[in-house]
């Protein structure tokens, strides 16, 4: 028999369960097993009155991977100066586009009959298989046994939040649940100290779809993304303001409780003693999260290799918070790096000058973080996810006649990189055709991507829900057309 | 094939599916259905595109004759003979239903209850909310005493049921400060809680919930609810997320509250003030009320996908606020569990689908107004403009050029006045509408036959006119549909009580709870409709009654008989809303400013350094003056970046109509009223407040004045010495850090520096002040103060 998950008999259910333990293990039909067995225990498992709606919670189904690092490379890197090596682009280039592709295509900006473009740098190839990586990526390609690499990625979206939206919540528009609340929901987390779903934003914009992409949607805001910094207060209003040192915070929250322990003899409302809870839990957060999120403390190899500079706020940072995170016992670490929308209307987002740069700042600290997680122990059980949210076209988007090189946003087939997390290492999956315009072989749809993920934390994509607005919402959607793709899971 | 699997909720019904007496009459509405709907619709059910076997038990017809098979569904009398009973009580797993890899199968209660309702003959009937609404008698109750209006007569006769009584009256001071964070979304002015307190009468009762009503906060108040259902928000959304004027609309709502417009007119003029003979200026803004939707100006996008996202939204949220109803499931197929097929569906998006709006960026089509300000400055300008042409007209040829350049110019400034551009709906002429299509599963460009607009046949059976927007609320608010009321008095009955006398204030379909009391629910809707839907007096029915006045404290026992308080035994106590946590901080702090309407307001954030992706900034300057200290309700709302505080206590975003707030209690939160610097500059102004104010103006007089500001009443002895405690511990500590004492008291604020007189304030002062704003800090933290009790 299929383990249950969480039925909440209603929305309102969902936050009144989570009132006390007490509570949550009577009106909720509880699933997701034992709630009092941690499985993964990292810390020690706190007394009862702590286990909350983050607890940490066993998964139905075998686990493969505990946590999560999705380096989400916003605005979409190109696939054909990155992973997808065409040689036939390089032959073409400059031709005009055969007919065939343009048929019933509808594209984000290029206007008329677009031109082939070839690949804008050189390709060598790496690792045991001699898989062919792009010159502008060496750290990730010394790391090339490591990476499951699928080819044949498609999507149905081709605006930038609408895609944002379909891969991170199952659904093109705002409102619902996004992928890392969905995993915390499902499971919690390991340090009740810290969040449990940490993001961070780089290269000074938000994404797309902004803070929907790690929204709870109709979750209970518990399981939203908590926005953290790597330069600064990492947690907004972590810090006490000033004047009110750690001994004051505690007077002060010594004498709160004592009022509110009041206030729970006279009214008998449990949700007063959940207060208590979190005000307790926040102080605790205020001890141990600047610890955590403070990279000083790591060694000067380590700073370097990386490409750390602490107290600033860059990727690099972002990628060593997240090993730091990761081995904290956080579940779900989510990096968006703004910039890869490479349509070469200028200097500033093209693929000669701008795509060189973005690697340039990204390369290095996402192949060491694998190297990092590799060493610690870390990468078996955490996957690792790199991507964007569609990929680009073989044209030349030419947009008002520029000169510079770029390629216009594609639905049809992009590249996602996976390592960990037991995920098939220097393993490749799905292959383009010629111009890399469609998927020939082994599609893999967003919707496969999700249920293949969550499988991999031990979750039922199938059975993962919530009811709102009369239906039971899931990650992947109402359908089942979305498969756990098992050829990619070691 | 693509084959719907939808995982069942487990439904706990409060009058549900418990075993009852043998004799008893099994409910169809109340027990049967539930478990019908949450097992088998999915496939037996409304859908027919996924319907197995040819085997519906929506309807009692075909639940009766059986599907393919030729077996009969339900045998009046026979459950050996019923298919129906045969199947769910099977251990053959190829027989059971529903299949093993479907659901868990049935539960033996539910197994029996099924079992009875077909011996007692396997009767269906309309399913509760589609039934007309009757007005139903006063239900009999032995303590005559209690009730204070018809309200109190149904939650008495299930208490009486449950031999349960209810709370007693809460104490005075408490009930104040419940009817005005309820009626007006503010904590009561320690004044207003004596004066009430030193004379507790019926009469006193009655006067101040009228004041209330009448009072301009209260408006402001329930308009944020609505602007939940409205999803008012300041900006587009999507990757742009540009900011678009739309705050004439908030505006008209906060108006429409205060001036009690009928809610029959109220949604009249939001669904269809355009449609009406002569609109006024007024009723073309309410139509703003759809135009909330969001528009996606991302390069690239294409304009009929967004635009048609919009109908899609419009459809959904008009048939969530008005009808409790979830519409969006019939988008890309058949309802699976109520009466909505892919055509209704489209029928009623073909309503909205002749508006004007396409996705555009600038909004179009919009009213255009000015400011009272502009209008003024346009004067001004217009004034100079004809003096300077009377001028032109006298003057000799020398002057005349140097006139005419300073006209020209003085014109050029007056025509940069713009206008604030409000969007509006407005339909298509004649000439030009469009043709609708069923989206073949749900997709804009896949498009299916050809469906004319028209209202949801399973309210509207008669009517073969042409279905405009303004048909269409006429119909919402006519007794043809028994929808409308029940919902709107349950939403209500829910932002007063905390929870609906239908829980699921969003779905009063067959996947959705049942109303605990039925009957209340009814008699409500038809006071409501009697009373000429009037809000202010649906409010006062309710906050007028005794269920409303009892207490909130709870036994243990009583925990344990009534533990969510669906009986009502006791008062209501829930957590307030983000923008109330502000407002009463705000308050409490005499921060607040008393100013309403205008464009929204920034007040501090912490910046992020980060823009939205294609637009500007997400960081602002606060706004200056006393705008930093508005009501939370005038915050700017842009949509990808929900004002941090507002998101730590649940706020929505705005993107879609939200009808009930999850309340989460979390450590995020807890920062925010602890740390955040606009709420510790209230901790700050709180106790120079109380400095100033408190008459003794000794500790244990500032204490209790304190605990009247926030939560208007006096501390009880020990928590008296709790805080007198903290205070001396808080000085002997300032006392040797003054630095930190100067950075409590001061914050960023120089001109808190020195007194009246322009001297430097003396340290045993400033000592005074850091304590009493860790004081403050504390008591603004207090689980009472986040608290509607």
């Amino acid at each position: 028999m299929r383990p249950q998950q969480i039925q909440p008999s209603s929305i309102r259910d969902a936050s009144v369960q989570f009132q006390t333990r007490r509570h949550f293990l009577q009106k909720c039909q509880i699933g997701l097993g034992a709630i009092a067995a941690a499985s993964f225990s990292t810390q020690p498992v706190r007394g009862d009155e702590t286990r909350g709606p983050m607890a940490p919670r066993k998964p139905p189904l075998p686990p493969r991977a505990k946590n999560v690092i999705y380096l989400h490379m916003a605005g979409s890197p190109s696939q054909f100066e990155l992973f997808d090596y065409k040689p036939e682009l390089e032959r073409l280039h400059m031709q005009p586009c055969p007919e065939s592709l343009l048929a019933n295509q509808k594209f984000a900006f290029i206007k008329g009959h677009p031109k082939i473009l070839g690949p804008q740098t050189k390709f060598q190839q790496f690792g045991a298989a001699g898989r062919y990586f792009s010159e502008l990526i060496p750290n990730m390609a010394s790391v090339a046994d490591e990476w499951t690499i699928v080819r044949s990625m498609v999507t149905d979206q081709f605006n930038h939040a609408p895609a944002e939206l379909f891969l991170h919540t199952g659904n093109a528009r705002s409102g619902y649940g996004s992928f890392g609340s969905w995993v915390t929901y499902g499971l919690g987390t390991e340090n009740q100290d810290l969040p449990g779903f940490v993001v961070f934003v780089s290269g000074g914009n938000n994404p797309a779809a902004g803070k929907a992409v790690w929204g709870n949607g109709f979750l209970p805001g518990v399981y939203q993304g908590v926005q953290c910094r790597s330069g600064g207060e990492p947690i907004l209003f972590l810090s006490n303001p000033k004047g009110i040192d750690t001994s004051t915070r505690r007077a002060s929250l010594d004498s709160l409780n004592r009022l509110n322990q009041m206030q729970a003899q006279a009214f008998g409302d449990p949700e007063t003693l959940t207060r208590i809870e979190q005000y307790e839990l926040a102080f605790r957060m205020q001890t141990s999260a600047p610890a955590t999120f403070d990279i000083s403390k790591e060694s000067k190899e380590t700073l370097e290799a990386y490409g750390a500079e602490p107290e600033k706020s860059s990727f690099a940072n972002n990628c060593l918070m997240a090993r730091r995170l990761v081995e904290s016992g956080v579940r779900f670490v989510q990096l968006f790096d703004w910039g890869w929308d490479v349509h070469g209307t200028g200097p500033n987002d093209d693929l000669n000058h701008h795509l060189v740069q973005k690697c340039k700042e990204t390369d290095r600290p996402v192949g060491t973080l694998i190297k990092d997680l590799k060493q610690r122990g870390l990468l078996d059980e955490t996957l690792v996810i790199w991507g964007g949210e569609f990929g680009r076209t073989s044209m030349n988007e030419a947009r008002g006649g520029s000169k510079f090189f770029g390629r216009d946003h594609h639905p049809h087939c992009f590249t996602m990189l996976f390592a960990g997390g037991g995920m098939k290492p220097g393993f490749d999956f799905g292959t383009t055709d010629e111009l890399g315009y469609f998927v020939t072989e082994n599609k893999v749809t967003v919707r496969d991507l999700q249920a293949t993920l969550l499988r991999l934390l031990g979750l039922d994509p199938f059975r993962l829900s919530f009811p709102f607005q009369g239906l039971n919402h899931r990650l992947i959607g109402p359908t089942d057309e979305g498969k756990i793709r098992e050829e990619l899971i070691s | 094939m693509i084959r719907y699997r939808i995982i069942f909720m487990t439904l706990i019904v409060a009058v549900g599916t418990q075993v009852c007496l043998a004799d008893e009459k099994i409910s169809f509405t109340h027990q049967i259905r539930p478990i019908l709907s949450k097992n088998c619709f999915a496939c037996h059910g409304p859908d027919e595109t996924h319907r197995e076997s040819g085997f519906a038990l929506h309807r009692e017809e075909s639940a009766r004759s059986g599907g393919e098979s030729g077996r009969r569904g339900i045998v009046s009398g026979s459950p050996s003979e019923s298919e129906l009973f045969r199947r769910i009580q099977s251990t053959d797993d190829d027989e059971r239903m529903p299949p093993a890899d479907h659901a868990e199968s049935l539960k033996t209660v539910e197994i029996e209850l099924i079992r009875r309702w077909i011996e007692q003959g396997g009767e269906f009937d309309v399913h509760w909310s589609y039934r007309p609404i009757i007005n139903p008698e006063l239900p009999k109750v032995t303590n005559q005493s209690w009730p204070k209006n018809g309200i109190d007569y149904f939650i008495l006769q299930r208490l009486e049921a449950a031999a349960l009584e209810p709370a007693a009256e809460a104490a005075p001071e408490r009930i104040v400060r419940r009817l005005y964070l309820d009626l007006i979304g503010l904590p009561p002015p320690p004044e207003k809680v004596a004066e009430f307190s030193a004379n507790p009468t019926a009469e006193n009762y009655e006067r101040m919930v009228d004041a209330l009503l009448a009072n301009p906060a209260y408006g402001e108040h329930w308009a944020r609810m609505w602007l939940d259902l409205a999803r008012y928000a300041d900006s587009q959304g999507y990757a742009e997320d540009n900011i678009r004027q739309i705050w004439l609309y908030r505006d008209w709502v906060i108006r429409a509250f205060n001036r009690d417009l009928p809610f029959d007119q109220f949604t009249i003029e939001q669904l269809a003030g355009d449609l009406l003979p002569n609109p006024t200026e007024d009723q073309l803004i309410a139509t703003a009320f759809h135009r909330n939707t969001m528009t996606n100006s991302e390069g690239g996008t294409d304009d009929e996908e967004f635009r048609h996202a919009a109908i899609v939204d419009r459809t959904a949220t008009t048939a969530t606020v008005w009808m409790g109803t979830t519409f969006g499931c019939a988008q890309c197929h058949s309802h699976k569990f109520d009466p909505i097929s892919h055509q209704d569906y489209y029928r009623m998006f073909a309503i909205f689908n002749q508006s004007e709006d396409s996705d555009m960026d600038n909004n179009y089509p919009f009213y255009e107004q000015f400011t009272p300000q502009q209008t003024a400055e346009r004067e001004r300008l217009q004034f100079a403009i004809n003096e300077i042409s009377k001028q032109i007209e006298i003057a000799n040829e020398a002057d005349k050029a140097g006139l005419v350049v300073r006209r020209d110019q003085l014109a050029n400034q007056r025509n940069q006045v713009s206008p604030i551009t409000v969007p509006i709906m407005r339909d298509l002429p004649t000439e030009g509408r469009r043709q609708t299509h069923i989206a073949v599963g749900g997709a804009f460009y896949n498009k299916g036959e050809v469906v004319e607009a028209a209202l949801w046949p399973e309210f509207a059976k008669a009517a073969n006119q042409r279905v405009d927007r303004l048909v269409m609320a006429n119909w919402l608010m006519s007794e043809e549909n028994p929808l409308t009321a029940r919902v709107a008095v349950n939403r209500h009955w829910e932002k007063i009580f905390g929870r609906g006398i239908v829980e699921t204030s969003e779905d009063f379909g067959s996947q959705g709870s049942v109303p605990s009391h039925p009957e209340l629910l009814d008699w409500l809707a038809t006071e409501f409709r009697a009373g000429g839907w009037s809000m202010k007096q649906l409010c006062k029915l309710i906050v007028m009654s005794a269920t409303y006045r009892q207490d909130s404290r709870v036994t243990k026992e009583i925990l344990a008989r009534d533990p969510d308080n669906r009986l009502l035994s006791r008062g209501a106590r829930y957590r307030l809303t983000a923008e109330q946590i502000r407002d009463i901080s705000l308050a409490t702090s005499g921060l607040l400013s008393p100013k309403m309407y205008g464009p929204p307001v920034r007040p501090p954030q912490p910046k992020s350094g980060l823009s939205a992706a294609f637009g500007g900034s997400l960081d602002w300057d606060p706004s200056p003056g006393e705008d930093r200290y508005r009501r939370g309700l005038y915050t700017l709302v842009r949509r990808t970046n929900l004002y941090p505080s507002f998101m730590a206590f649940d706020g929505t975003n705005r993107t879609t109509c939200t009808v009930r707030r999850i309340n989460t209690n979390t450590p995020v939160a807890a920062f925010v009223t602890l740390n955040d610097p606009a709420f510790v500059e209230c901790a700050r102004s709180l106790a120079l407040r109380l400095q100033k104010e408190s008459v003794g103006n000794n500790q244990s007089d500032r204490l209790a004045l304190a605990f009247r500001l926030v939560l208007a009443r006096n501390p009880s002895e020990p928590e008296r010495t709790e805080l007198e405690d903290l205070l001396t511990k808080q000085r002997n500590h300032y006392r040797e850090r003054l630095d930190e004492a100067k950075a409590l008291a001061f914050g960023d604020s120089a001109d808190l520096q020195t007194n009246g007189e322009g001297n430097p304030i003396a340290d045993s002062e400033i000592i005074e002040l850091a304590s009493w704003t860790v004081i403050a800090n504390v008591l603004l933290n207090l689980d009472e103060t986040l608290t509607r009790n």
